[in-house]
């Protein structure tokens, strides 16, 4: 092979762009340290990050197309759009910081930040399994720490240690499950293993291996039975990490594990659209979709936190994008499942925006649902922000969280009807989806109509923050009643 | 000779994997993590791997092992207590030891493993030359990736162990 480090560094400008940011931050807060406030120290760390995001979009808008450096990574339209859609969660995810809690370590807050979107953006175009490995454990390493970095409150520590104890768990699996696959194939592009695969039976080897790997896929995405750590962390982690954890890096995991299945290991992929038993991945992800769907909406029905009722919702949301997935289909059909993850991503960005916001004004903090009573007085703007993203991830229509979910479940039902496995999770899918209107309206109760117990303070919000939350609400609703916007681009 | 010197290795490794897991002594499950990483080496010279058995000697039984040592001696742990079994995890654990074994049974009778084609794939561990061109070419960008992921990962050691006094300055 002849290399091209030139090409190689054309492809990698964004993740420069981020590694100069985040290096910027951390070497300029050592500068001001002494001589200013936490707040200025954030606000500077938050404006350099915010600027290479934003370099970073540039260059992936402007940048190159295509297969890169031998097939290491793939520039097409689909990473592209999940790049740039996982820099813009983190853009919306770094004005959430400054309305939520102050920190003790704001430059290596942000900095960890962008390392995180390094990431994501490597894991929307990885093409070869030891990239795609390295990609993910760069994401969570980095969303590890950000569970962990508030060090004032003791649930932030413990959300840290069992986030980390179950990805690191999680990483093993789909090691183990990627050296089966090499050992079978001989190769890690995924290319040539789609080649090696289509030719091969499957065997029980290769059983055991699609397992391993959707088992990590499993904890990684938070679906039902790995998702025990979800509500932890969602509720003992900062809310501006939490909304990281939920948004990009579900965008991002969920095209790359969509690359890795349909791309790599379609061959083997087995039959959902009737029940005839071939085996494959398909019918092990309907099933973990249909348990995350039970679960995840059963579960958040008897939540009185919050961040934790949130967790539970990410769980029910984790059953319908495993859902979207399947619905790819042998058509690769990528976008409604793209689109419902891109929404998804938003409308999530922006509750945890508002819980951060709530949590720094309330001395307690923000943990049970009635410690929104009251906030359509408090703050006419984060009440009517909330409105819309819990309504989006509800699916009411005319947001975009309706089409998203609109669009997922048609393409399922276009798989083969109400006949077979892959229709009958999309009904399962409509059911629960009334079943999470129920919750949803909960919070909405608390927010827009129930009289707080005691007389309230009106929350001040940073402009930042405003918007960055008006910003996710008007892309939501623009993206509800305009999905073309999005869907032509693609 | 080959098969004689596999089946010791693989059995030898096993053994002591099996220790490092059911050893109640921390220090007897590091030393025991050891000889399981002796006995991969010996698989890998088996395989003509030289170069990945010395690094696997090397770095992880030499420089691993030693760490994981010190940190058990510096927190002085005695290993734990194990609380003994309750009703619904006894009954867990029979049902997940019963799926396992239901697997493996399933893969010894219905499996069948292509023929190994070792000497169609030159095992690219083998010779130091051939190994260092490759991260520079072909695997140049997973070395660059690793690179940040050590960073993050001495950025985080940093940021969550250090110790701070007051918490004045947290408005």
């Amino acid at each position: 092979m002849n290399p091209n480090y030139l090409q190689l560094f054309r492809a990698l400008r964004p993740e420069t762009s981020l590694i100069l940011g985040a290096l910027a931050a951390l070497g300029l807060d050592l500068v001001v340290v002494k001589r200013h406030t936490l707040e200025e120290r954030l606000r500077l760390s938050l404006w350099i990050g915010a600027i290479a995001i934003a370099a970073a979009m540039a260059h992936v808008w402007l940048g190159q197309r295509g297969s890169v450096f031998g097939g290491v990574l793939m520039l097409d339209k689909l990473a592209v759009a999940t790049r740039l859609g996982a820099l813009a969660l983190a853009l919306l995810t770094l004005g959430m910081v400054r309305g939520a809690r102050a920190l003790r370590h704001p430059a290596e807050y942000v900095a960890i930040i962008l390392f995180a979107t390094i990431g994501f953006t490597l894991m929307a175009a990885a093409q070869q399994l030891l990239v795609v490995f390295l990609a993910l454990e760069l994401a969570s390493l980095s969303l590890y720490i950000l569970a962990g970095i508030d060090k004032t409150r003791p649930e932030s520590s413990e959300a840290a240690l069992k986030y980390f104890l179950f990805g690191g768990m999680s990483a093993a699996f789909l090691l183990f499950g990627f050296s089966l696959i090499y050992g079978l194939t001989g190769s890690i592009e995924l290319g040539e293993i789609s080649r090696q695969l289509a030719v091969q039976h499957v065997s029980p080897l290769l059983v055991v291996a699609l397992v391993m790997i959707l088992v990590a896929f499993g904890f990684k995405a938070a679906a039902a039975p790995f998702q025990l750590w979800a509500p932890d962390v969602y509720e003992g982690a900062p809310p501006a990490s939490a909304a990281l954890i939920a948004s990009a890096s579900k965008l991002a995991g969920l095209v790359l594990f969509t690359r890795l299945l349909w791309n790599g290991l379609g061959a083997t992929s087995g039959n959902v659209v009737t029940a005839d038993g071939t085996p494959g991945w398909l019918p092990m992800l309907a099933i973990i979709s249909g348990a995350s769907m039970l679960l995840g909406n059963l579960g958040a029905l008897a939540q009185n936190n919050v961040r934790r009722l949130l967790a539970y919702s990410a769980i029910s949301h984790a059953g319908n994008l495993l859902l979207g997935v399947i619905a790819v289909g042998q058509g690769r059909n990528v976008w409604p499942v793209f689109f419902y993850a891109a929404t998804y991503g938003l409308a999530t960005v922006g509750a945890f925006g508002v819980v951060g916001a709530i949590d720094r004004a309330n001395p307690g903090g923000c943990r049970s649902l009635s410690d929104l009573a009251g906030l359509y007085r408090r703050s006419p703007l984060l009440a009517g922000c909330l409105a819309v993203f819990v309504l989006s991830l509800a699916g009411i229509p005319p947001l975009a969280g309706f089409f998203g979910k609109f669009a997922v479940f048609a393409a399922a039902f276009r798989l083969g009807g109400v006949s077979g496995p892959a229709g009958w999770l999309a009904l399962l899918a409509i059911a629960m989806s009334a079943v999470a209107l129920y919750y949803y309206l909960l919070i909405l109760k608390q927010a827009l109509v129930a009289k707080p117990a005691e007389p309230v303070q009106p929350i001040a919000v940073p402009g930042v923050t405003v918007i960055a939350l008006i910003a996710a609400a008007a892309l939501l609703v623009v993206l509800g009643v305009w999905p073309s916007l999005l869907l032509d681009f693609l | 000779m080959a098969q004689l010197l596999f089946n010791l290795f693989a059995v030898f490794t096993l053994v002591t994997a099996a220790g490092v897991v059911l050893n109640k002594n921390v220090v007897n499950a590091a030393m025991c993590l050891l000889l399981t990483l002796v006995g991969v080496a010996g698989l890998f010279v088996a395989l003509n791997a030289y170069l990945l058995a010395f690094i696997l000697l090397l770095v992880y039984a030499g420089a691993v092992v030693a760490l994981f040592l010190f940190i058990i001696m510096l927190l002085d742990t005695k290993g734990d207590q194990r609380p003994g079994l309750k009703h619904l995890s006894l009954i867990a654990r029979a049902i997940a030891l019963a799926l396992v074994a239901g697997g493996v049974v399933s893969f010894f009778v219905r499996s069948r493993l292509p023929e190994p084609s070792l000497g169609a794939t030159p095992a690219l561990g083998a010779e130091l030359k051939l190994y260092a061109y490759q991260l520079f070419t072909t695997y140049l960008l997973p070395v660059q990736v690793i690179g940040f992921l050590l960073l993050i990962a001495m950025l985080g050691v940093i940021v969550l162990s250090k110790k701070f006094d007051g918490l004045e300055d947290i408005k």
